[in-house]
């Protein structure tokens, strides 16, 4: 081949090149110019089976009926590591996507809020303009969800202040393997009491002796049996915070359980908390050894192979088992102690509640947001009963909305009023407190593990840890409430300018009544901590 | 004459205009701040052509308390702007004087609470009647509850705090007080009947809104309870069940509806 023959074919090839990006780039990648000036982006890590369909749903009918706003679907895989660094990464560089879906429990994470994200209280006392012609058009947002948002109010960074909008509500419940159960015992009679489900663990590890199958009653991973452990910890000290309740508010806030630990109203020492923790023990001894080495894809893998008889987990993951399982499967709630429980009946308060007690997805409207008119818009049709009803159908997941039509495949998923919480667990009211459960858990299971090496080994770390974590909490506080002077003195300025506007003046109120008790919360935590300093 | 008069109309409407430009700019700025575009308000504020005026300058200062990445350095300029706005007897003179005390109260890195609280008694005295004033007392209250050295005893502190009150006149703060007395009084332990009134009172204001006014009718219903005052632990709990009916809390309340039954009987029991 000649110089000549091989410049133009190396010219031929280059346009040709030039040429298939060119179509690839108009024909294939989002369009360079759009026809929707507004473009808001969305973003969550919920990406097992359902939720993004949902969401999908409620996307399409939107930009129905807003042809100026294109609204993006953002799936980050989540709640670990990297949707962590995703997250923080894209809010300091400014990139941040317009909505996000956010925990307080992530790890690392609880500044996060205070910073980065805006509240939305004034929308929330309002009726929610997309539940106009339904019999929610009165009602202001907030109450329109099945829980009112308490949670989200409890954990916001000011007490009262309303940050987020949830899509979904959840509750853990046990899933069964019918064939299996079937298999193992002749019938299909659930497990109604704590005792019941001893019982019937007995027969699953006959039957694994006998078969020679690895079965084990529940299937294990260090997820679910996180999600187990907060459940039965929860229930085994509902009296010792009772007892512990100073301010008489019938529950707990994690800062009242770090104070009360400062003050010596509680250990993992103290009876309750042994007692759930033998519980915990009890359960792990119903997983496959090694369980907490493998996460919760382990589990459910392990569940639809049929190496378990059990599944607990949220039913944030019942969609995916449904969907995947080639047996039958009956969704159950988690059987529970009797007063005569030789391990907790003695501190029963009543029954632990396992859902109904908050709504979850939350999605935070970023302060640095292009366009937090539209993003707020578009939040108010996700939650509104039309959106819900769409999320709902779409994803299996039940719905955080008043008045929405509960598919009967989901109906198992909803908790009764029958149950009791007293607030958070008190293995999770820190995120350093979190991390040492997990550090130590190997102490209390396993043939080597025992309820006393796990407390011994968390009472070690107990005191540094809950200064550390009650330092956390003043200082986020104090990054909610140094921003607020700023949003107080414009809400005055701007009622001194316009006296017309009713609204000024009132949120100007309810943000300075917040600040005060913010910072009322604040010095108490100071206080307490100065008094529990070690030496004195 | 016309063409004379009708130029005169111009240059005096332009003259309105670029009189009002600022005015409207600085309440636009004021708009992104309360949209918290603390940012755009920033930048749009520097913008501003001529000499700036005292809400100019104020706002430039307020924005800059929140203009990341904050310094201390940033922080000790707008303390300076605020001191000097500080000296007239107008509606952001207090503004400036409750944020000059605010600075040592919160936004400094080394908090100095014994000067927050000489400046928010400083603005009281000159501007009593003033928002900002009243705000500064509720705030030199929570100082005394929690965090100045003295008084030392938990009680003298709660009594300092409550010697505030008479001087604040502005009800929605008069409850904010009240309320962080009585829980103040929980913290420290205090008699009940000594608790009650606080939250009490704090209630008949109103105003509160969602998780705050929910606990304050379970923690009065409570408390009620415990302290033996069991006529009004039944009427919180009853309103509690009512007004937040969607916590399950509403589960643990009636539970205590039972225990509070029980005790009524053996009360009636008790009575000749």
């Amino acid at each position: 081949m000649n110089r000549r023959i091989r410049s133009r074919l190396g010219l031929a090839l280059f346009f040709a090149g030039y040429a298939l990006a060119v179509i690839w780039v108009f024909t294939r990648s989002t369009p360079i110019l759009t026809d929707r000036p507004v473009v808001i982006r969305v973003a969550h890590w919920q990406i097992e089976r359902g939720p993004p369909d949902g969401l999908n749903a409620i996307i399409r009918r939107y930009e129905e009926l807003h042809p100026r706003v294109k609204v993006e679907q953002v799936l980050v895989p989540g709640g670990g590591p990297i949707f962590r660094q995703w997250l923080r990464s894209n809010l300091v560089g400014g990139t941040g996507v317009d909505l996000v879906e956010f925990g307080i429990w992530l790890d690392g994470m609880s500044d996060i809020p205070a910073r980065y994200f805006a509240p939305i209280t004034k929308e929330m006392l309002s009726p929610n303009p997309y539940n106009r012609g339904t019999p929610l058009e009165h009602v202001p947002w907030a109450q329109t969800f099945r829980d009112g948002l308490i949670s989200q109010q409890v954990n916001a960074p000011v007490p009262g202040q309303f940050y987020a909008a949830t899509l979904t509500e959840v509750s853990t419940r046990l899933f069964c393997n019918r064939a299996l159960l079937r298999e193992i015992t002749g019938g299909e009679t659930m497990p109604v009491t704590l005792a019941d489900l001893r019982a019937l663990a007995g027969k699953v590890r006959e039957f694994a002796a006998r078969t020679g199958r690895p079965i084990y009653t529940l299937a294990g991973s260090r997820d679910n049996a996180e999600w187990l452990a907060e459940f039965l910890m929860q229930g085994a000290t509902m009296r010792m915070s009772q007892r512990n309740d100073r301010n008489g508010v019938l529950g707990h806030n994690n800062w009242d359980e770090l104070e009360a630990y400062l003050d010596g109203r509680w250990s993992f020492r103290s009876p309750e908390v042994r007692a759930g923790l033998e519980l915990m023990r009890e359960i792990g001894t119903n997983m496959k050894p090694g369980f907490l080495q493998s996460q919760r894809d382990a589990s459910a893998q392990e569940f639809l192979r049929g190496d378990a008889l059990f599944i607990f987990a949220g039913t944030w993951d019942g969609t995916s088992l449904r969907g995947l399982a080639t047996f039958p499967i009956e969704v159950l709630r988690y059987p529970q102690p009797t007063p005569d429980d030789p391990v907790i009946g003695k501190y029963l308060f009543g029954r632990f509640a396992d859902g109904g007690g908050g709504t979850a997805m939350e999605i935070y409207l970023n302060k640095q947001s292009a366009h937090p008119k539209e993003a707020v818009d578009f939040l108010q049709f996700m939650s509104s009963m039309e959106g819900s009803q769409l999320f709902t159908d779409h994803s299996g997941w039940l719905p955080a909305i008043i008045g929405v039509r509960v598919p009967e495949a989901i109906k198992a998923y909803e908790t009764p009023w029958d149950s009791f919480t007293f607030g958070m667990p008190y293995i999770t009211i820190g995120s350093t407190i979190i991390s040492q459960v997990a550090l130590n858990m190997y102490q209390l299971d396993g043939p080597e593990g025992s309820v006393d090496k796990f407390i011994a080994a968390m009472e070690a770390v107990m005191p540094a840890a809950v200064r550390t974590d009650l330092r956390k909490e003043i200082s986020n506080r104090l990054l909610s409430v140094r921003p607020q002077d700023v949003q107080i003195m414009a809400l005055g300025a701007l009622s001194r300018r316009r006296p017309e506007d009713p609204e000024l003046p009132v949120s100007q109120e309810r943000l300075e009544s917040s600040q005060i008790q913010t910072e009322a919360l604040l010095l108490q935590m100071n206080r307490k901590l100065a008094e529990a300093e070690p030496g004195k | 004459m016309r063409r004379w008069a009708a130029l005169l109309a111009c240059v005096l409407w332009a003259g309105v205009c670029l009189a009002a430009a600022p005015a409207d700019e600085i309440t636009a700025s004021w708009q992104l701040v309360a949209d918290h575009l603390g940012r755009d308000a920033y930048v749009k504020l520097d913008q501003l052509a001529g000499p700036p005026t005292r809400e100019q300058a104020f706002a430039q200062a307020v924005v800059a308390i929140d203009y990341q990445p904050v310094t201390q350095e940033r922080l000790h300029e707008a303390e300076a702007v605020f001191e000097q706005l500080a000296r007239g007897d107008d509606e952001i003179a207090a503004a400036s004087a409750y944020l000059q005390a605010r600075m040592y109260q919160i936004h400094y890195q080394q908090q100095d609470y014994a000067k927050a609280v000489e400046l928010f008694r400083a603005l009281a005295e000159r501007q009593p009647r003033s928002h900002w004033a009243q705000l500064g007392l509720v705030k030199t209250g929570l100082l005394l509850l929690y965090a100045l050295p003295e008084p030392a005893k938990p009680a003298d502190r709660i009594a300092a705090a409550e010697a505030l009150l008479p001087r604040i006149g502005e009800k929605k703060l008069w409850r904010d007080l009240q309320l962080q007395l009585g829980r103040a009084g929980t913290f420290y332990e205090q008699p009940l009947d000594t608790v009650l009134p606080h939250l009490l009172a704090a209630d008949r204001v109103g105003g509160l809104v969602g998780q705050v006014n929910a606990d304050l009718l379970a923690s009065i219903g409570e408390l009620s309870l415990r302290a033996g005052h069991y006529a009004q632990a039944r009427a919180y709990f009853e309103r509690y069940l009512k007004e937040d009916t969607y916590n399950m809390r509403q589960m643990t309340v009636r539970r205590r509806l039972e225990d509070l039954a029980v005790l009524e009987a053996k009360a009636r029991e008790v009575k000749p």
